[in-house]
């Protein structure tokens, strides 16, 4: 089952490809899906037993039509014909209920399993530290708990039954050939050999053949996609007749790529097709040779004419399992991979809770830099008392935001020590250490829900009441009590969408019910109007009362009232005062201030 | 669609659907005809394989003819032969037809998307376009391009397999046919409850999908938050609910697969038991009996696909009513008969008592008129929603006015081939869109024949140069989805170049420097100043600085022109324009 996704399957192409096959990785593979059948012995035991009860059942009939033939029908025994005709019907009822059954418990481990799998992986990635976020593309990380779990699917819950039915149909249906007659039966199997070579030729052309497909299709989606979003800027340049023209390329090439495919599969089921009709051949032609002989009964005859589907199905079914396996191996690995990161900042094994803080900050000789580059920060000492609202400046680059993330402890330093309250941030838990924190982020990122529920990510807990006083205290009520269900409104992709100063009231909102001692603004939007723009600044001045806060990149306003302000270059401070004394000295401020207050000029 | 039709009404609606979906074969006529013969000979060859055999198994009786054995056996080769080389034909020519109406489909629907107009765009999503553009379409096409020719071939095979029987036997062949309206009853209600409840688990798929995306793109906000355990509590919810629906889907199919196995054994088991007595009492020959069993075999796939193809018939009706909706949905904006090329002049813009709405009632702008001479820059300001992005996307006749008129150098905008009249615009929206294409292409978009010098003219023009070279394969550098990922500032100063090429009359600036910060700012407005030069300008902005660049500013409330003039005028008789003003300096964003 394929989910489209905007995007997400463009930038993904999924290459069924596997470059690790030693037995140590195999059997590490194999063991993550043993394990996902493991919390389910009982049902995984019915799968099976009804998977080999159902195979075995399902070769009878055949057989049965033999017995019918020679000992009923030939014998002229009334009897014994309807003997059979109705062990016929029971097999084939019993075949009905443990294939019912079979499917049933197949489909529940394996789709338990990966429903585990998924959450397995989820939790493990909430659990990865930051830098794992800023190595990896979003799309990738998402795709590892969409598409990759869903190639699985596939495997585990047809693939497996598939696979274990097919080969088992395979090899009953030659023992049971050999048993009625060897002679019968190896002239038959002389097919085989060919039927499996021209099997394994179209698998590997096809193979080929269908990537191509996929890349192809993919191109149409994506400019598609593209086109679709950006028809507004296509039609103002005019660009109708080369987006059209190029269109047609693309499907153009899309059409090759699947008339390949249809050559492909024109030349090889017809194949099997006269392969079987030489099968048939054999069996008549050496067949009615021995029944004529003497040696083979009629009633033979037609089971080995019944039986040969047996062989023809199972191997093309099992040859397009090959894909399946292949993409499913590749998913896995992938999977594995995630999995397999540590985080990198985990709770210190005797870390204690970070009892309530009145918000004094210490950055004490602290180096810093990401993954193997160079310090960002280098002996940076800063100590900020309660209560004091720091502004940050500084060009891009000069590691603002990287004070932030040491502080929210998204990364540890290389050197130094950063405490809260003399805490070393090290040797607190990551929970309590953050509950006391609230970060303010750009955009005023908000998750698919109520309005309600947005305001209370960081206090689940809080009652509509509290949710409404902090929305109040920020100014959002205004807006909210103008929606459609006001904070009962959901937001998100099927919701309401809000406007950018929207979302960042609804931000601060959510961070003063959260209750934070320190407060992180980073990067406030641009671009709102006025009116907005007066309640933004109205809010965050009740958020900022009685807090520790740290302002990055934010308003002139917000920066001017600051009880200080940080003037940050390659890592180092060059410069802090209030607005005023800064101002009067002179020194970077000053040309920063003049930089931006030339935009009004 | 109306959920409460009368249903003779909406089948009468599907009829002209589906009527509607077979015109797009009409090209492919000839193929069609010929692919039908070539899969009903096909069939009919493969009928005769069980026949044949009856008539060997006949013949290893007491008076056998080798002759007649040895015949019997090579027909059955031949006849495998023969029909391989009819299914290859077969597949080749249908598959070309299939593949050619599905390129057919889909070159329509783009044709159509290109089209359609701005409004169309507004009202519409993509995600929902490009549903029906991909899933629909995907239904549409293989019910045209292979359903309908399985579909004819399952038939025929019905049809003459029951024929043969009948001459075999008729009694035998009523037995054996009893149960099939049931298979097909079976098989076409699995089809139809299984649907549903498959969209379910997409749906529900989807709801993971997002809970997963959101906590991955929104991470940090979870990690400042602590509030992993309730994203963990809240995904795994939405997964047990995939779990939950995927297990109804798998109970259906533990019943149904497994009955449509079971239900021919039945027919199976019935002819063994009737014909058996038939061998016995002599009015069956043994061969006649083997033929019989092979032929009711051939039955069981046809028959269990027909009830499945109804429902991927009534499937590709729905999902071409919605690619319909489209194909119908008129061109708004459209060149009338009699449009000429835009003649040249200066770029002289005049709005004439233009009424503007986007929805029927509800005017965003009313009785606007302005006048602006040819190289002048107008700034237009006002709060949101006051109308000044409508204004502007009227002179590129992206939207018709409701009443009045826009004049470009004395003609109306309605009267002039929009190709010609929107090669001497060139718009600057606030997010510009850039393709995943080369920093060449996105700069050549609207000329893409211009050569290196002209690109690189406009990308110095836009301060877009020196980060160019910088960038890994300078003009060569795939950026967007595909490419790496430019900054706002750098996006914009593409989006300039790109329409600093087309060397328009008129330019619009649409909020073109509130996402950039003021260092960037200042140095695009340096460019800015230079290429506004002997255009006449329309610029929409919060912020000063860019204000500045005007010689007029227009100051528009609720859709009507409340003040106009220099910006040292305003100050005196706008109120709204001091308090924009006044609050410029402070809301100044400092760069991150």
């Amino acid at each position: 089952m394929r989910v489209w996704q905007a995007g997400g399957h463009l930038t993904d192409q999924r290459a069924a490809s596997v470059d690790d096959w030693s037995w140590r990785q195999t059997r590490r593979r194999l063991g993550v899906l043993a394990g996902l059948a493991r919390p389910y012995p009982g049902r995984t035991a019915l799968a099976v037993v009804t998977l080999v009860a159902y195979t075995l059942v399902a070769l009878l009939p055949p057989y049965l039509a033999k017995i019918a033939v020679d000992d009923g029908i030939a014998a002229r025994d009334l009897e014994v014909l309807t003997a059979v005709v109705i062990a016929f019907v029971a097999s084939g009822l019993a075949a009905f209920g443990l294939s019912a059954l079979q499917t049933y418990f197949t489909g529940w481990v394996g789709e338990r399993g990966l429903a585990d799998l998924r959450i397995r992986l989820f939790r493990h990635l909430q659990r990865l530290s930051l830098g794992f976020y800023e190595r990896n593309r979003t799309g990738a990380v998402v795709s590892r708990i969409t598409n990759d779990v869903e190639a699985l699917d596939q495997l585990v819950t047809d693939g497996f039954s598939s696979l274990v039915q097919n080969g088992l149909v395979l090899a009953g249906t030659a023992v049971v050939l050999f048993l009625l007659d060897w002679r019968l039966a190896l002239a038959t199997l002389l097919v085989l050999p060919v039927m499996a070579g021209a099997t394994a030729w179209f698998r590997v052309r096809s193979n080929r053949a269908y990537r191509r497909v996929r890349e192809r299709l993919g191109l149409v989606t994506a400019t598609l996609a593209e086109d679709i979003s950006g028809m507004r800027v296509v039609q103002s340049f005019t660009r109708e007749p080369t987006a059209q023209r190029s269109f047609r390329g693309v499907n153009e090439a899309y059409r090759g790529a699947n008339y390949e495919t249809v050559v492909l599969n024109g030349l090889y089921f017809p194949a099997v097709d006269v392969l079987s009709s030489v099968a048939t051949a054999i069996v008549l032609g050496f067949g009615g040779y021995l029944v004529v002989d003497g040696s083979l009964t009629v009633g033979t005859l037609l089971a080995f004419t019944l039986y040969l589907s047996n062989f023809f199905d199972p191997v093309q079914q099992l040859s397009q399992l090959y894909n399946t396996f292949l993409s499913a191996t590749a998913a896995l690995d992938r999977i594995l991979t995630v999995l397999d990161e540590e985080p990198e900042i985990v709770d210190a094994p005797d870390a204690h809770e970070l009892p309530p803080v009145q918000g004094h900050v210490r950055f004490e000789h602290v180096d810093f830099g990401y993954g193997d580059l160079p310090d960002v920060l280098h002996g940076f000492d800063l100590d900020i008392p309660p209560g004091t609202t720091v502004a940050l400046v500084g060009h891009t680059g000069a590691g603002k935001s990287t004070i932030a993330k040491l502080l929210t402890r998204f990364y540890d330093p290389r050197a130094g020590r950063i405490t809260i309250d003399g805490h070393d941030l090290r040797e607190v838990t990551q929970e309590s250490l953050r509950r006391q924190l609230g970060i303010v982020p750009q955009e005023g990122f908000l998750f698919a829900g109520t309005i309600a529920d947005n305001i209370a990510f960081g206090r689940p807990e809080a009652t509509r009441e509290e949710i409404v006083a902090a929305a109040t205290a920020v100014g959002a009520d205004e807006f909210v009590d103008g929606l459609p269900d006001r904070y009962g409104t959901q937001l998100g992709e099927r919701g309401f969408r809000l406007s950018l100063g929207q979302r960042q009231l609804v931000a601060f909102a959510r961070a003063l019910l959260a209750g934070p001692r320190i407060l992180i603004l980073d990067e406030a939007t641009s671009s709102v109007d006025i009116g907005t723009e007066r309640r933004i600044e109205h809010g965050l001045e009740r958020l900022l009362a009685g807090r520790t806060a740290f302002v990055i990149a934010h308003r002139l306003s917000t920066i001017r009232r600051a009880d200080l302000i940080v003037v940050l270059d390659h890592g180092r401070i060059v410069e802090q005062g209030t607005h005023d004394e800064l101002m009067s000295a002179g020194g970077p401020y000053t040309r920063l201030y003049g930089d931006w207050a030339a935009d009004v000029a | 669609m109306a959920g409460e039709e009368d249903p003779t009404n909406r089948r009468r609606a599907g009829r002209g659907t589906f009527a509607r979906l077979l015109t797009f074969l009409s090209p492919y006529r000839a193929s069609l005809a010929v692919s039908s013969v070539l899969a009903i000979a096909s069939q009919v060859a493969g009928i005769f394989v069980p026949v044949l055999t009856g008539v060997v198994i006949d013949e290893l009786g007491d008076d056998r003819e080798t002759r007649v054995l040895v015949a019997g056996i090579a027909a059955i080769v031949a006849l495998g032969l023969v029909r391989g080389v009819l299914m290859l034909g077969r597949r080749i020519i249908s598959g070309r037809q299939a593949l050619a109406v599905e390129y057919d489909l889909r070159d329509n629907l783009y044709a159509h998307f290109l089209r359609l107009s701005f409004g169309f765009y507004d009202r519409n999503q993509t995600g929902q376009l490009m549903s029906r553009a991909t899933i629909d379409l995907q239904s549409v096409r293989f019910f045209l391009g292979y359903g309908l020719i399985f579909f004819a071939q399952h038939v025929v095979t019905i049809v003459v397999v029951t024929a043969v029987l009948v001459v075999y036997s008729w009694e035998l062949a009523l037995v054996a046919l009893g149960i099939t309206p049931a298979i097909i009853a079976i098989a076409y209600r699995y089809s139809r409850v299984s649907h549903p409840v498959l969209r379910q688990v997409q749906e529900k798929l989807g709801d993971v999908s997002t809970v997963a995306e959101e906590s991955i793109v929104g991470v940090h906000v979870v990690k400042a938050f602590a509030q992993e355990e309730p994203r963990e509590e809240r995904f795994a919810h939405a997964t047990d609910e995939v779990f939950e629906r995927t297990l109804a889907a798998n109970r259906q199919r533990a019943l149904y697969v497994p009955l449509l196995t079971f239900l021919p054994l039945v027919a199976q088991a019935a002819v063994l038991l009737v014909a058996g007595r038939m061998v016995i009492s002599g009015s069956l020959s043994l061969g006649d009996f083997f033929a019989f069993n092979l032929l009711l075999a051939m039955l069981v796939m046809p028959l269990r696909m027909i009830g499945m193809w109804v429902g991927q018939a009534q499937r590709a009706i729905a999902a071409g009513d919605r690619i319909f909706e489209i194909l119908d949905e008129p061109e708004e904006v459209a060149d009338p008969p009699a449009a000429q090329p835009l003649p040249p002049g200066p770029g002289h813009v005049r709005f004439e008592g233009v009424d503007f709405g986007y929805e029927p009632g509800q005017l965003v702008l009313e009785g606007v008129d302005l006048d602006i001479p040819a190289g002048r820059t107008v700034a237009l300001i006002g709060r949101t929603g006051s109308g000044k992005t409508t204004l502007a996307a009227l002179v590129p006749r992206f939207y018709d006015v409701t009443a009045g008129r826009v004049l470009v150098d004395g003609t109306d905008v309605r009267d002039v081939l929009r190709r010609t009249l929107r090669h001497e615009i060139g718009v600057i929206s606030q997010d510009p869109f850039l393709f995943s294409a080369s920093v060449r292409d996105n700069i050549a978009f609207g000329l893409p024949d211009a050569g290196h010098e002209t690109v690189e003219a406009a990308a110095r023009a836009a301060q877009a140069h020196e980060f160019v070279l910088d960038l890994p394969h300078g003009y060569d550098t795939v950026i967007g989805e595909r490419g790496i990922t430019l900054s706002g500032g750098q996006r914009q100063r593409i989006a300039i170049a790109r329409a600093l090429l087309i060397d328009p009359r008129i330019l619009v600036l649409d909020d073109a420097t509130a996402s950039v910060d003021a260092t960037t700012e200042a140095r695009i407005r340096a460019g800015l100043r230079e290429v506004m030069r002997g255009r006449t300008t329309i610029i929409i902005a919060h912020r000063l600085s860019t204000i500045a660049l005007a010689d007029e500013i227009v100051v528009l409330e609720h859709g009507r022109i409340v003040a106009r003039g220099t910006r040292a005028e305003l100050l005196e008789e706008s109120p709204l324009f001091r308090e924009i003003h006044d609050h410029g300096l402070l809301q100044q964003v400092v760069p991150g």
